[in-house]
């Protein structure tokens, strides 16, 4: 019931620089490596042997990924994950990358230009739509004027006002004759003896002449003609660069297997970099494993390695915790629910696990309060289906629907019917005040749980002060049951006496103290924020015990729902009476359905995990082979 | 805007005011050695630097990122076009990264150096720094940038680039040219009150550049009337294009100034040489800023004048602090920071 993460244990590994590979493959295959570096040890190790290679691997994996990207390809996995990769076989494999995708970026910049070299055509196809009527011959543009120099071309249109104005100061002047999409496209005219200035100006302002073939000797229609020709021809150009690239990308397979191959398993020693120190032809390696694999690591390197290895395993100190990785491991129907307690963080090493008393809780709670046979096994037949496709949601739905058709019996409702099954207790609606009563005992029982687990985690990092004397601690603890126990005198006997308010007042006077000792400001801001947190426990305990109450109030709800679906039914005729019904309770199981997963859910983070679960820890993340 | 927020803003715009550091305190810190800079500015900012002295880069991202975080927190309750004008306006830093970028890799610069130059703008990066770091030629690169928020920009550049060759003070031209065109266009989203107040100040900036820049092409580069106008940016509050038209047509410094509208010529009075020019323009942009930030009423206007403030600040406490780690003579890091005047 109340899991830690798995057992782990510090590893060092002394061995000789030429075993490092094979170690890191050997441990990669495991999965059991979770390496880190800790700064401290080994300060006359400050050589890093892996680094070279690592670099090497990034370049090699960055060449195959853009290749991959672009083939398509599909990659098998080796048969043979035992051989090591050297340096010079990744260096010769890069190289061999490096010209590949020289070739095919070459291939990339040309399809770029062609399809910007299109885009100009068209535009100007369009521009020339505009003379077409004047019958001019255009060629005439081009021939060189003894005096007046005249181009045509098209320039972006938000170039356009501050070019006629540049273009002025060169005694130039500019006109746009057709306008779209951004570009204008216009005749530049000016003295012959300036033209070099002006052909740079606009060659800073993106200008595009307009291409007229000197042979050209036509009309505006005829030059249609021709850059029609001219754009066909362009896109010939594109679809061969495109099959050209296709076909080399595909004649790549090979390579690229081999790449892949060879990432796979060169990966674990890469990935190293930071972690494996050395020196002098020895290196040392560190990181957590889980206990239970000591002796099957221990056996597995000393048969993998070619020379003797010196291998040390110890138990993690309470300093050290930080730096232990979490690792949990649950049945396969509790599964979702981990990743639900891991939304809101991951246990840290020291802390328990909260995932199992969450799945039983929250499955709890949905059936108290969405108890109904009816609609439990319609959420629950639903989730059936949805299994191959959403397990997770599958399985939590399943077990809340089978919570709630189970909660269904015990309050008698089927489909909203509070009349067709007997029910095996009785139905929330007719003692209101036992149900409240019954979830506010369950939200004291739910935070007395959770001060303890508080308590216990506080007390496995150390925190023995924590643990005793803070409002999560064991004077809160003290203070929750003192408060619950003068509320049951209240209630109970109208009555709350000095015994009631001693019991308060001792452990909330220790709980004051602990602030006071952890606050650091002068005498005035340090009572006010004694006064202030102390009135927020007090605040928070009675307000979080209340918070519980919807458990009934939904419960309540859902009868109140089915009662107003019913009273609207009984206004129709036959026909409109089971299509009300039909339709208000799908209603009830969408919405109320959703309403109270997601009820559920802010129980259980804000009013449990937030009073004794960190959620810092660090997700163990072995060694492995690589991912291509 | 809701009062709730307006007042929010309002304060915080105050309280980050009263941490920037003014003129004067500036020049105090030159005298100082760097364990004293840095507590000084601790105590008048409540940032506490922590320079390497084996890296001096790490200091300048600390500055970046201390600025970035209190943009952030400036930028949050704006919403809309004003939340999209100052989203784009801080992209000013991110282009810091684009030029480095496009310049290692027209010059074949090492990764390693390159990332060494590139500045973690957390929160509002938007490129994709490894990939444009892993590609292997400057046109690769190009490809890449134009499927990023920059792609106009990176496309003005490349056409500079593939017509003037390796130029890459024309590149750096062209992307500072068009960032403010852009941004002057995001400002006419603002409603109007806030656009006449925000020109102000933008305006002051744009007069800087545009000076700056056309000294340069003229004099320094050597280009011709026409083209050093055309390179110019928006125009800004006091230098009209028809002052700048004029302006391009001087044959030297002196005449420039002289040309220059009354109020900038007495500011430029017997100044020759542009990075003294840069000084005393970029001060007198920062007055109108401060200005801009005092005057009460007007949250764009306030918060953009800010922006300017800020980011000088974090420029000249770089110079001071780079000066020093570098153990450069005093009156050379004050000739930086401070400039001749």
């Amino acid at each position: 019931m109340l899991a830690r993460p798995v057992q782990m244990k510090k590893i060092s590994l002394y061995m000789v620089d030429t075993d490092a590979q094979q170690a890191a493959l050997t441990l990669a295959r495991m999965q059991v490596l979770h390496p880190f570096n800790d700064r401290l040890q080994d300060m006359e190790m400050q050589e890093y042997p892996a680094n070279a290679y690592s670099e090497l691997y990034n370049s090699l994996s960055n060449r195959f990924t853009k290749l991959s990207s672009g083939s398509g390809q599909k990659f098998s996995d080796p048969q043979d994950l035992t051989s090591i990769v050297t340096l010079q076989q990744i260096q010769l494999l890069d190289e061999e990358l490096k010209d590949l995708w020289a070739i095919v970026s070459a291939m990339e910049e040309r399809q770029r230009q062609l399809s910007e070299k299109l885009n100009a055509t068209q535009q100007l196809t369009k521009s020339l739509q505009k003379f077409v009527s004047l019958d001019l011959d255009l060629s005439r543009l081009k021939r060189p004027g003894r005096f007046l120099k005249i181009i045509v071309g098209s320039v972006p249109s938000g170039h356009l006002a501050q070019l006629k104005r540049a273009l002025s100061l060169a005694e130039f002047m500019i006109e746009s004759f057709f306008s779209a999409e951004g570009i204008d496209h216009v005749v530049v005219v000016g003295s012959s003896q300036q033209q070099r200035d002006m052909q740079d100006l606009l060659k800073s302002a993106d200008f595009r002449e307009a291409i007229i073939p000197d042979e050209f000797s036509g009309n505006p229609a005829q030059l249609q003609a021709d850059l029609a020709a001219q754009t066909e021809q362009i896109e010939l150009a594109i679809r061969g660069v495109i099959s050209k690239r296709e076909q080399l990308l595909s004649d790549l397979a090979p390579i690229l297997q081999s790449a892949h191959e060879l990432l796979l398993r060169a990966r674990p020693y890469a990935s190293l970099a930071l972690v494996l120190k050395g020196k002098g032809g020895l290196v040392f390696l560190q990181g957590w494993v889980p206990a239970r694999d000591q002796d099957a690591i221990s056996l597995r390197l000393q048969q993998d390695l070619q020379f003797p290895v010196h291998i040390q395993f110890s138990k993690p100190q309470m300093k050290e915790y930080d730096t232990v990785p979490s690792l949990l491991e649950h049945h396969w129907l509790l599964r979702p629910f981990q990743s639900l307690v891991s939304n809101f963080g991951l246990p840290s090493y020291a802390e328990f696990d909260p995932t199992v008393l969450f799945s039983i809780s929250y499955i709890l709670m949905f059936g108290m309060m969405f108890g109904d046979i009816g609609h439990g096994a319609f959420i629950a037949i639903v989730s059936v289906f949805l299994w191959k496709r959403y397990p997770a949601i599958a399985i939590v739905g399943g077990l809340a629907g089978l919570s709630s058709t189970g909660f269904g019996f015990v309050y008698g409702s089927v489909f909203g019917f509070e009349d067709v099954v007997h029910a095996l207790w009785m139905s929330p609606m007719h003692d209101p005040e036992q149900i409240l009563l019954l979830a506010l005992v369950w939200g004291a029982v739910f935070l007395l749980i959770a001060n303890l687990l508080a308590i216990l985690n506080m007390l496995s990092s150390g925190l023995v002060n924590e643990a005793l004397y803070s409002g999560k601690g064991v004077a809160g603890l003290v203070f929750y049951l003192a408060a619950l126990y003068a509320g049951y005198q209240m209630m109970a006997n109208d009555r709350a006496g000095w015994l009631e308010l001693s019991l308060l007042a001792l452990p909330m006077a220790l709980i004051m103290r602990q602030l006071w000792r952890h606050s650091s400001a002068n005498l005035f801001e340090r009572t006010l924020v004694v006064l202030i947190e102390s009135l927020e426990h007090l605040i928070s305990s009675v307000s979080g015990t209340l918070s519980f109450l919807r458990v009934a109030a939904f419960s309540l709800n859902h009868i109140a729902l089915a009662a107003a679906v019913f009273s609207i039914a009984a206004m129709m005729g036959t026909t409109g009476h089971w299509i009300t019904i039909i339709l208000g309770n799908l209603f009830i199981i969408v919405l109320e359905g959703a309403i109270v997963a997601i009820q559920c859910l802010r129980l259980e983070y804000y009013e449990g995990f937030s009073r004794f679960f960190s959620g810092t820890g660090k997700a163990f993340e072995p060694l492995k082979l690589g991912d291509h | 805007m809701s009062h709730f927020r307006s007042a929010y803003l309002s304060t915080r715009l105050s309280l980050l005011a009263s941490r920037l550091i003014s003129f004067e305190q500036l020049s105090s810190l030159i005298e100082l050695e760097l364990d004293q800079i840095i507590n000084r500015v601790y105590e008048w900012t409540g940032h506490r630097y922590q320079p390497d002295v084996h890296d001096s880069r790490r200091i300048e991202n600390q500055l970046a990122h201390t600025a970035l975080d209190d943009f952030q927190i400036l930028i949050r309750p704006f919403s809309g076009p004003e939340r999209r004008f100052f989203y784009f306006a801080i992209r000013w830093f991110e282009l810091v990264n684009v030029k480095v970028l496009i310049r290692g890799k027209f010059t074949s610069t090492p990764k390693s150096i390159i990332q060494q130059q590139l500045v973690d703008l957390g929160v509002f990066a938007d490129l994709p720094l490894e990939k444009l770091l892993e590609t292997e030629d400057p046109y690769e690169m190009l490809r890449l940038l134009e499927s990023t928020a920059y792609a106009g920009i990176v496309r003005q550049a490349r056409n500079v680039f593939d017509e003037q060759g390796n130029d890459l003070f024309l590149l750096d031209a062209t992307i500072d040219k068009s960032f403010f065109i852009d941004l002057k266009k995001r400002l006419e989203g603002l409603d109007a009150q806030d656009v006449e107040l925000v020109e102000q100040v933008m305006g002051s900036l744009l007069d800087r550049f545009n000076l700056l820049w056309l000294l340069r092409y003229r004099f320094s580069y050597g280009l011709s009337p026409a083209k050093s106008y055309f390179l110019l940016t928006s125009t800004g509050a006091r230098l009209h294009a028809a002052d700048l038209m004029r302006l391009a047509k001087m044959e030297t410094i002196e005449q420039l100034v002289e040309a220059l509208p009354a109020k900038l010529q007495q500011q430029l009075q017997g100044l020759t040489v542009i990075s003294d020019i840069e000084q005393v323009i970029e001060y007198s942009t920062l007055e109108v800023a401060a200005k801009g930030l005092s005057r009460s009423g007007n949250l764009v206007s306030r918060a953009f004048s800010y922006i300017l403030l800020r980011e000088a600040e974090m420029r000249f406490l770089q110079a001071l602090i780079k000066g020093k780690q570098l153990g450069f003579d005093q009156e050379l890091i004050r000739l930086a920071v401070m400039g001749a005047r």
